[in-house]
C-alpha cells in the first residue's frame, strides 16, 4: 500500500513532499522540548534571512534554513525530555539537554537529502562566542558564522517583542555572539523593520529520491515511540489497523490516510508529561479528556502541511466514542471517520496487550475487554474486524 | 591595540566522541590539550581522559573541570574571589605594566586582586574553576578593546561573578580516573596508557601566532606581565626543537613512534596542513582513515 500519491517523476514535487515531512519532523522536535507551535518553521525563515547579512558563504544559506527547521530534533529521545518514571534533577536535565544539538547533528548526518552543512549548523547552533555554549564549548572564530545565525534567530524568536530582541542581542554581544554577528543582526533588524520573514523552505536544495519521505516518516515514528517509552508501538498498531481496515473493506485512500495517522498519532503525546497508557485505562471514561487533548495536539502539528494534513481529521477524531459521548462532542456513528474508529480500537487493544503490567493483568483477555466496549466506545463492526485481524496476527 | 586572530582552532568533542565510539575507544590521551573543555565533554560522556600541556593555567583549569569530580564554587566563595577582601593586602600594582596598553587602571587593579584571591584558594578544583571563569572575563575585556561600541560595559566583579558561577555546570564525574599534567608531549605519552591518542599538533613556530588571550593569561597566572611563551613553545612544545621544517617532521615522527602502544591515533589537522601529516602518519601505521567533515577539521585515524 502506498501512503502518498505518485508524483509522476517530478523531482520538485518529490522535494516539496519531503520538505513537508521535514517540516513535520521539526514540529515534532519542538513538541518534544516544549517550544511553541510553528517555532521551527519560523526559526528556519529568520535564520535564512539573517544568513544574507551574517554568513558570507552563500552555499550555506539553504543549510541554515534546514538546520533551523530541524534544530530541536535531537530532543526526541534526549534523556532530559523523555518520559521517565524517575525524572532527572534540574541540574542533570540541563546537562543532558546540552546534547540536543549534537544528537540532532548525528541524525541530520544520516539524512542524505539535506544540504551537506546542515548537520554542523545544527551541532553548533547553541555555541556561544565566549566558550560558554554547548555542546562543544567552541569559542570565538571557531564557531561558524552560519551557526551564529541560528542562535540569533533563536533569540529573536524568543523575545517578547522585536525591540526586546535588539536589546538582548546587544547585551549578549561578545558573550553569546561575536560582535560582528551582533552588528550584522542590528543592520538586518533596521533594514527589515524588525519583522519576521514569511516561512519558506529552499526545497531546491534537497536531493530527494522517491521513497525518502516514507522512510523518513517511519524513522520519526520509531523515534517518537522510543521517546514516549513505548518502542515499536506504531509498527504493531499499523499491522493490526491495516489488517482490520482490509477486513472492514475500507477503500485505499482511507487506508492510506489511516497508515499516515498511525505513524503520526504518537507525536500528540509529546506534549503531555507521561505517555497516555501510563495514566489511565484506555477503556475508561476518565481518560477521555487527556486522549482528546493528545489527539488534538497530534492533529495540530499537521496544520498547513499539504502532504500530511489529510490525516489530521482521523487523528482529531480518534478520541470520539461511537455512541457520541466522547470528544470532540457530538461526533458519533458514521460521522466519525472510519480511520479514526479503527485507530481508536487498535490503540486500545495494543495498550491492553502490550501496555504497563497493571493494564495487562486481570479483568480478562484484551480482545474480550475491547469487545465489552463495542457499541459504546468502539464501532461494533470495527471490533469484529479487529478480533479477526488479531486472531490472524496471534 | 591588540591583535586577536581571525581564526580559532576548532576541536569538536562531540565529533571526537563519535570517532571514539566508532573505534570502540574508552580512554584518551591528549598531550596538546590546550583549554581542556573538550576533555570535560568526553569525561561527561564516560571516556577516561588524560591531558597534558606546557602552560600551567591550562593544567590548572584541567584540575577544575577534568580531574575534579564534585567541588564547585558557591556564591559566597565566588564573592571572595571577585572582590577585594577587607583586611588583606593586595599587590594591586602587579599588572600596572598593562595599564593604558591593554587595560584601564581599574581593570589592572582587579587583575592583581583576582590573582591574589585565586592563589589563596586551597582547593585545586576551585582554583581551576576560578581561573576558567576569570579568563572568560579577561577575554571579554580584550574583545571589548577591539569593539568598544558593540559590547556592553559590565562591572568587573559582576562579569567575573557570572562567568565563575557558570563553571558549576561543567563539574561532574564519570566514575573513572581522569588526569592532567604539566609537561611536554613525550612526558605525557610516557606517563599514560589509553585506547586512543588524540593529537592536534601546533604548527611549526606557532608561538609567533599564539593567541594573546592564551599567553597573557599564563602571564597573569605567573604574576608576571612580561612573561612570554616564546621560549617554552620554541624549544619544547614537541619534545624537541622544531623550528625548521625537517626538525618539525622529525619531531612529529618521533611522537608517532613513541605512541606505538596506543591502539588508535587520531590526528586532527586542516586541509592546508594535511600534506604535512598524512605521509608521517601513514609511515607510522598501516591503516589510516581520513574523515574530513570540514576543510578546517580533518581527522587522520591510524590503527594497527
Amino acid at each position: 500500500m502506498t501512503l502518498f500519491q505518485d508524483t509522476g517523476g517530478d523531482p520538485r514535487a518529490t522535494a516539496a513532499r519531503l520538505a513537508d515531512v521535514l517540516a513535520w519532523y521539526g514540529a515534532v522536535g519542538d513538541a518534544a522540548c516544549g517550544n511553541p507551535s510553528g517555532f521551527a518553521l519560523r526559526k528556519a525563515a529568520v535564520g535564512a534571512a539573517l544568513a544574507q547579512s551574517v554568513s558570507p558563504d552563500e552555499q550555506e544559506h539553504p543549510a541554515i534554513a534546514f538546520a533551523g527547521l530541524l534544530h530541536a530534533i535531537g530532543a526526541i529521545g534526549n534523556a532530559a525530555y523523555t518520559k521517565n518514571a524517575n525524572p532527572l534533577s534540574e541540574r542533570l536535565a540541563r546537562i543532558e539537554a546540552w546534547d540536543v544539538p549534537a544528537q540532532g547533528a548525528r541524525i541530520c548526518a544520516t539524512m542524505g537529502m539535506l544540504p551537506a552543512a546542515t548537520a554542523d549548523v545544527v551541532r553548533w547552533q547553541a555555541e556561544c562566542w565566549d566558550g560558554t555554549g554547548f555542546p562543544d564549548q567552541l569559542r570565538w572564530n571557531g564557531i561558524p558564522r552560519s551557526a551564529q545565525c541560528l542562535l540569533l534567530a533563536d533569540v529573536y524568536l524568543r523575545a517578547e517583542d522585536p525591540d526586546d530582541a535588539l536589546a538582548t542581542v546587544y547585551l549578549r554581544s561578545g558573550r553569546s555572539f561575536g560582535p560582528d554577528a551582533a552588528r550584522a543582526f542590528t543592520a538586518w533588524f533596521h533594514l527589515n523593520g524588525g519583522n519576521a520573514p514569511a516561512p519558506a523552505l529552499p526545497i531546491d536544495a534537497l536531493t530527494a529520491a522517491p521513497g525518502d519521505d516514507l522512510t523518513l516518516l517511519d524513522t520519526i515514528a520509531d523515534r517518537v515511540d522510543a521517546h514516549n517509552g513505548v518502542p515499536g508501538r506504531w509498527r504493531r498498531i499499523h499491522a493490526l489497523a491495516d489488517a482490520t481496515a482490509t477486513i472492514a473493506g475500507i477503500d485505499a485512500a482511507q487506508r492510506a490516510a489511516l497508515g499516515l495517522a498511525v505513524r503520526l498519532y504518537g507525536a500528540g503525546e509529546l506534549f503531555c508529561a507521561e505517555v497516555e497508557d501510563a495514566q489511565f485505562d484506555p477503556l475508561a471514561r476518565m481518560g477521555i479528556d487527556e486522549r482528546a487533548k493528545n489527539a488534538g495536539a497530534a492533529a495540530g502539528l499537521l496544520a498547513e502541511n499539504a502532504t500530511l494534513g489529510h490525516a489530521a481529521e482521523i487523528l482529531r477524531a480518534r478520541a470520539a466514542w461511537y455512541d457520541g459521548t466522547g470528544k470532540p462532542a457530538g461526533m458519533k456513528h458514521d460521522a466519525i471517520p472510519a480511520g479514526s474508529r479503527i485507530l481508536a480500537a487498535a490503540i486500545a487493544f495494543d495498550t491492553l496487550r502490550e501496555g504497563r503490567p497493571s493494564l495487562r493483568s486481570g479483568r480478562g483477555a484484551p480482545m474480550q475487554r475491547v469487545d465489552t466496549a463495542a457499541g459504546t466506545q468502539f464501532d461494533p463492526a470495527v471490533v469484529r474486524a479487529l478480533a479477526t485481524a488479531a486472531k490472524a496476527h496471534a | 591595540m591588540i591583535e586577536l586572530p581571525e581564526r580559532t582552532r576548532r576541536v569538536s568533542p562531540s565529533r571526537l566522541l563519535e570517532l571514539l565510539q566508532r573505534y570502540d575507544c574508552h580512554s584518551l590521551v591528549d598531550p596538546f590539550m590546550g583549554l581542556p573543555t573538550h576533555l570535560n565533554y568526553l569525561k561527561r560522556h564516560g571516556i577516561s581522559v588524560h591531558g597534558g600541556d606546557l602552560l600551567e593555567w591550562f593544567v590548572r583549569v584541567g584540575e577544575g573541570i577534568v580531574v575534579n569530580d564534585q567541588t564547585i564554587l558557591r556564591d559566597s566563595e565566588v564573592a571572595e574571589i571577585v572582590e577585594m577582601l577587607p583586611g588583606r593586602i593586595y599587590s594591586v600594582d602587579m599588572f600596572k605594566a598593562w595599564e593604558g596598553v591593554f587595560f584601564t587602571e581599574e581593570q589592572c587593579v582587579y587583575l592583581g586582586v583576582w590573582h591574589d584571591n585565586v592563589r589563596n584558594l586551597r582547593s585545586d578544583g576551585q582554583t581551576g574553576l576560578a581561573i576558567l571563569g576569570l579568563w572568560r572575563a579577561f577575554c571579554y575585556w580584550l574583545q571589548k578593546t577591539q569593539n568598544p561600541d558593540d559590547m556592553q560595559d559590565i562591572q568587573p566583579s559582576e562579569l567575573a561573578w557570572s562567568y565563575i558561577r557558570e563553571t558549576e555546570c561543567v563539574v561532574g564525574t564519570n566514575l573513572r580516573r581522569n588526569t592532567v599534567r604539566r609537561g611536554d608531549v613525550l612526558a605525557t605519552l610516557a606517563a599514560q596508557r589509553a585506547d586512543a591518542l588524540f593529537l592536534a599538533p601546533p604548527a611549526r613556530n606557532s608561538f609567533r601566532s599564539a593567541d594573546a588571550r592564551i599567553w597573557m593569561w599564563e602571564a597573569w597566572w605567573q604574576g608576571n606581565p612580561y612573561f612570554t611563551i616564546e621560549h617554552a613553545y620554541r624549544d619544547s612544545l614537541l619534545g624537541a626543537r622544531a623550528s625548521e621544517i625537517p626538525a618539525y617532521s622529525r619531531a612529529l615522527s618521533n611522537i608517532l613512534s613513541q605512541a606505538d602502544d596506543y591502539r588508535t591515533i587520531i590526528v586532527q589537522t586542516t586541509q592546508n596542513r594535511l600534506g604535512d601529516f598524512e605521509s608521517l602518519v601513514r609511515n607510522a601505521r598501516p591503516h589510516v582513515e581520513i574523515v574530513a567533515p570540514h576543510p578546517y577539521e580533518i581527522y587522520l585515524i591510524a590503527t594497527k
